[in-house]
Parts: structure tokens; sequence; C-alpha cells
């Protein structure tokens, strides 16, 4: 009986002019974005791949220098992109994903498309995700605004109950029918999406596993969207009512509340502007933070006296200037540990009260988790950030050391490709499915009750719902 | 409440003979203050066609709803085949088909898809002849089965419904206001639908502000007026002026 009403839902629905040219539209939309995220993450993972093999090349061919000028070459490192990310950029173009690691210093990262966008293209930017997000719900609502009130109104609501349907039925076969039209536009682009993913990359059982993630996570908010849609025209008594209602929760849910959860959790949890943050870094390198001094050269000079039994420095058996010079990227460690832990937890406090205020729209759950699954949300880049820092780190320890163990002090000394060589290339592995899905288990949370609450809605919607004069 | 048996000596009620299949028994149904129905007795047996005449407001379509089970009874009892409606919507509704004043469907979907859908939504899954044959039965043209019914007129989509009450199979009919509206040969055509029904033993019952439909048609009459049924009588001895007469006596009281 479902199956049956949801085939004539979907025959009425293909026979209706409005939904052809709709459906049209956002399809198109989906398919053009979905085309565009592929090209791009396609063409930067082509343009990471040879950056990488250039900063590699140029780390290896740099010629005999001193280890510490070589840790002041540095090197780039670039944060894969994973192939999901063509259907959600997440904060990559805010964030970048590119590093330079250099002595002394944890940069910023570079590669920013955001910060050479122009003030249209801020607000105009076509994703997948954006289409999947805002658009296909405001077909969802189009589709069944007028599923019982609609219904109601031209009068074939008594005539279908009188012929002894189960109200309840009516409302699956209902639900199955805007699921049905909204298939014959998702199912093509998903397929295409599909064979973009296993033809175009290397498919591991990881990356399949996130696809299918990210499909129940989409498929979960067009349901829930579904349910809501039914649930406010059967409640509602109007047709006319049910759609400017939906539409207002449309409102909330894609334009208000992402906005608001950006001041609120602003507010709520305030985080340094660049100019501050870039204050705070020089005060900690100038003073200290939190009883960690700035190296003391001549107390390093005296130990190391007395340690190794010597009388001058050029006796020593190591070069102090490498011994010094890892103190102070030590140093430096700790004041950039001190500054970006508390940064990276802001952005973390922040992003779980995006998260909760998902209980008042289901946008804001899917986004999260949309953006997880994708590898490009704040985790993921903090996740790769870390990595990189690790890295860097390991490098100038490794530069230093060089120093350190093999000249003496004020000894003129060049290392030479053999040193380059053996500081391996950051291997980088992205955080696995459960971590991904560890951090956003609100995000999920919300996204099913919104789903359980919505059908639940729909399924006393149609057991209350009046007939109609 | 008992119905009144009006006093006229020339009109009589006739109570069925065999068990009937619609029945309400002290029906009522109120919202709040206002009563739209009081203490409604009455039953329609197989072969009856019982015609519920009286102005807006009197209680026809409230009775008809009661006995559709799509609102529920202040107190008394709406029975389908003895069922009560309050108690098994769902089974009682395997016994009714509906036809309100204007048989809504699927403007997308042609006529035979509406009979087809409506059909099997009471479970009944015909054959496409099956279905032509029914639609051509209940007086569609033929050429009109496979057109959307968003070109139909008002007696086309009458037709469907009749379709549909006999694709359904259904032992009682009830209609609401059928004929208002439609030209003299298409209610004569609908005329013609009710009695063949009737001859195969379904029991109709039918509000309606046309008495000469009611008359001709009908094989009981019931008047009601401010939710009471006030006066019932059979239609085999009565005159189209006694009709009217009466109907009207009892508007003025």
């Amino acid at each position: 009986m479902i199956i049956r009403i949801a085939r004539k839902e979907l025959t009425d629905q293909l026979r209706d002019g409005r939904f052809r040219a709709s459906a049209l539209m956002v399809g198109a939309l989906l398919l053009v974005s979905l085309g565009a995220g592929w090209t791009q993450v396609s063409s930067a993972r082509a343009q990471l791949e040879a950056a990488e093999a250039t900063a590699r090349n140029h780390w290896e061919s740099q010629g005999d220098k001193n280890p510490h000028s070589a840790a002041h070459y540095g090197v780039y490192a670039f944060k894969p992109r994973l192939p999901l990310s063509f259907v959600d950029q997440g904060v990559d173009p805010w964030t970048g994903t590119s590093v330079w690691l250099e002595a002394h210093r944890q940069n910023d990262f570079l590669m920013r498309p955001a910060q050479d966008a122009s003030a249209a293209q801020r607000f105009g930017t076509l994703t997948a995700a954006g289409v999947l997000q805002q658009l296909v719900p405001l077909l969802i609502i189009l589709l069944g605004f007028g599923a019982l009130a609609g219904e109601r109104e031209r009068g074939t609501l008594r005539q279908v109950l009188a012929s002894g349907v189960s109200r309840r039925d009516l409302m699956a076969g209902k639900a199955a029918g805007v699921a049905g039209a909204l298939a014959l536009l998702v199912v093509p682009a998903a397929l295409l999406g599909s064979a973009a993913l296993v033809l175009g990359s290397t498919a591991t059982g990881s990356l399949l596993a996130r696809a299918v993630v990210l499909a129940v996570v989409y498929l979960t908010y067009f349901g829930a969207f579904i349910g809501l849609a039914l649930a406010i025209s059967a409640w509602v008594p109007s047709s006319r009512t049910a759609l400017v209602t939906l539409l207002s929760l449309w409102v909330v849910n894609g334009l208000v509340a992402p906005r608001a959860a950006v001041d609120l959790s602003g507010w709520l949890h305030p985080s340094p502007t660049a100019f501050e943050f870039s204050r705070q870094i020089e005060e900690g390198m100038a003073n200290g933070v939190e009883g960690i001094r700035p190296p003391d050269r001549q107390a390093i000079t005296n130990r190391l006296l007395q340690e190794y039994g010597v009388d001058s420095v050029e006796d020593l058996p190591v070069n102090l200037s490498g011994i010094t010079l890892q103190a102070s990227e030590e140093f430096g460690n700790a004041v950039y540990d001190h500054n970006y832990t508390e940064l990276w937890d802001t952005f973390e406090r922040q992003s779980r009260v995006h998260e909760s205020l998902a209980v008042v729209a289901p946008l804001l759950a899917v986004r999260a988790l949309s953006m997880g699954l994708a590898g490009t949300d704040i985790e993921q880049h903090r996740h790769f950030a870390t990595a990189a820092e690790t890295y860097r780190r390991d490098m100038m320890a490794a530069m230093n050391g060089d120093l350190a163990q093999n000249s003496r002090t004020g000894e003129t000394y060049l290392a030479g490709d053999e040193l380059w060589v053996s500081v391996p290339p950051l291997d980088y592995e992205a955080p696995t499915l459960a971590w991904v899905l560890g951090n956003r288990t609100v995000s999920m949370l919300m996204l099913g009750l919104w789903l359980l609450g919505a059908l639940s809605a729909a399924v006393a919607g149609a057991r209350r719902a009046e007939v109609g004069p | 409440m008992q119905s009144q048996t009006v006093s006229d000596p020339e009109v009589t009620s006739q109570a069925p003979t065999v068990r009937p299949i619609l029945e309400a028994r002290s029906l009522s149904k109120s919202y709040g203050e206002t009563h739209a129905l009081s203490e409604l007795d009455l039953s329609v047996a197989p072969g009856d066609i019982y015609c519920l005449l009286g102005p807006n407001g009197a209680g026809k379509t409230t009775t008809i709803n009661l006995f559709l089970g799509f609102i529920a009874p202040t107190s008394g009892q709406a029975l389908v085949a003895d069922l009560d409606v309050a108690e098994h919507d769902r089974e009682t509704k395997a016994y009714l088909a509906y036809i309100p004043e204007q048989v809504m469907l699927y403007r997308n979907l042609t006529g035979l898809e509406n009979l087809e859908y409506f059909a099997a939504l009471a479970g009944k899954k015909l054959e496409v002849d099956q279905l032509r044959s029914t639609l051509v039965e209940a007086g569609l043209q033929s050429e009109a089965i496979d057109r959307r019914v968003s070109g139909y007129s008002k007696g086309m989509r009458q037709k469907v419904g009749i379709a549909i009450a006999l694709a359904k199979e259904a032992t009682a009919l009830l209609l609401d206001e059928p004929t208002s509206g439609l030209d003299p040969k298409a209610s004569n055509e609908f005329s013609a639908l009710l009695e063949g029904l009737r001859e195969r033993g379904v029991a109709v019952l039918m509000a309606t502000h046309d008495l000469f439909r009611a008359k001709e048609t009908g094989t009981r009459v019931g008047i009601m007026r401010h939710g009471r049924l006030v006066a019932e009588m059979s239609t085999s001895e009565l005159g189209h002026s006694d009709l009217e007469r009466i109907y009207l006596n009892h508007m003025r009281e």
C-alpha cells in the first residue's frame, strides 16, 4: 500500500511542471557544484603533488651549508586533501592548506583562497555541500508542504480516507513519494560522485567508509526535512500556512542559525584577532610564559663547561651554537604551544557551541558532520597543523643536533646532501573515520533526534489531521 | 431521541425489513454549545435509497461524516454492518463508498489512473480492462478514460466517483449533495446509476437539497432541521407536491 501511494505521489509530482522546473534547477546546480568541486580538488591535488616534489627537491639539493641556515631555508608542508573534499571544502578556504616550516617560527598556513576572494565570491561560492544543505531542503519543502494540507483543501483527503487506507500508511506513502522524487535528483548525482571517487582516486576502504557515512548523514538530514514538511502539512490548517511556516523554518535553519552560531560561539568563547595573537607570541618570546624563561646563553655555557670539564668553549667537544639554538628552539616551542593550545581549544569550544545549536537547526549538525567526513573541519586542520609542527620540530632538532655534534664552537661547518636526505619527508596520515565520528557525537545525536522528532511529529500529525469540510 | 414521524396521515415511515447496513442509534454531535446532530435514529437496508433532506446546517453532512468516521460522535453510535464506526474505523470503511458534492480527483492523473489508485487504496487490484469497463459502466465516455481529469466536467468526475464505488464493491454508498450543480441530463444519468446500484442491493444514504431527485430516486426520505430528524417517510406513495408541502411545513415550524 505504501509503495502504491508513493508511486502515485511520484507520478503526480513528475507531471507537475513546477516540480520539474525546480528539480531541474537544483539538479543542475548540484551537478555543476560537484563538477566544479571535483575539478578544483583534482587540480589542487595535482598542484600539491608537484609542489611537494619541487619542495623536496629544493631541500635535498640545497647544496653544502650550515645546518642552521638550512633550517632557516625551511620546507613547505602541504595538507593532503581527501577526495571527498570535492563535496565539502569546509574551513580549508579560510585556514589554508600549506605551511612553511622554518627555524624558530610556527608559521600561519598559506594558500587561503578566502583571503584572495572578492566580497561577492565570499557569499556566492557554489559548493555541493551548500546545495545539499540549503537547496535540497527547499525542494523538499516545495514537494511536501501540500502533502496533507493541499489534499485537505482540494477535498481529495476525504476521498482517500473514505477508501479505508490507514493514515499511517498514507503518511508513509507520501514520505516515500517525496523521497522517490528526491532520489531522481540525488541518486544520479551520488552515482556520478561515486564514479568520480572510484575512478579518480585511490579508493581505499577508509575513503569508501567515509563516503558511505557521508551519504547516510545527508539521507538522515533529508529524512528529517521530509518528516518536518509532512508534519507541518498535517498540523496546520492550510497549505499556504504550511508553506510559510516551512519557509520560515528554512530561513532559520539555513540563514539565521549559522550566523547566530558564529556570533554566539564568538561571544561565549572569544578568540584573539590575528594582530592580538601575534602580539601575544612576541610578548611570550620576549618575556617567557608560565615560568618558562628565555634561554640564558651564559648558563648553558657554564653548564657545558662544567659537564665536559673544560675552561673555554673552544675546548668543548660540541658546538655551543647548536646547543643554544636548540634551547632557543625549545623555548620558542613552549611559547607557541602555550598560545596555540589555547587558540585551538577556543576554536574547539566554538565548534562545540555550533554543534549544540543544532538543537534548533539541523543544518549545523549536518554541516559539522559533512566537513568532518570530507576532512575539512577545524579539528582535522588542527590534526594536520600539529603533525606539521611536530615534523618541523624534529627537523630543527636534527639540524641543530648535527651542528652541535659534528662541529666545534667557532668553527665554520657545512653539512651536505647526506644530512638533507636523512630528514624524511612529512608522512601525514589523515585521522581515521572513528576519530572523526568521535569528534562529532553531538552532531550525530542531534541529527538522529531531528529525524526521530520530525517523523514522530508527522505520524502524530497524520493521526490528528482534520479531513476538511 | 426517536425520529418524529410526521402527523400527516398520507405519509408513513417504513422501517427496513432486512438487517440494515447503515444504522444510527441516538447519534449526536455537539461542538461546544452547538448541537450539530441530536439523537438521530435511522437505518438504511440493502436496496434502500434513503434521502436526507434539509437546509444547510440541518445535520446532513454531519451524519455522513459520522458514518465515515471523519468526526467522533458526542454520544450514540453510527453502525456500519453492525460495527460501531468509532471503534472499527478501518473495518467499516471496507463496506462504504463516498461521493461528495464535488468528487475530487488527482488532476494530474487520468480517469483510469484515479480509479486504479482509489481501488488500490480500498484493497482492490483490478486489471486495466476491468478498470475501463467499470468506468464505462459508470457512464464515462471511453475517449475520456485516458485523459487527465483536470479537463473533466463535474458530471464526469461524479461518474469516476461512481466507478470507484463500483470497483470497491461497496455495500453502502454515502452521497453528499451528489447532484448539486449537475445539469438535468447528468442528474438523470446519475439517478439511473444509483438505481442500478440499488438493484444490486447497495444501501444508499444521500444528503440532498433536491426534493424532486429525492422523490424520484429515493425509497425513503428523512427531513432534518436543526440537527434533528423531524420527519421520515416512504416515497412509494408520495406525490411531488406532498413532499414539497411536508418539507415546507417543517421548515416553517
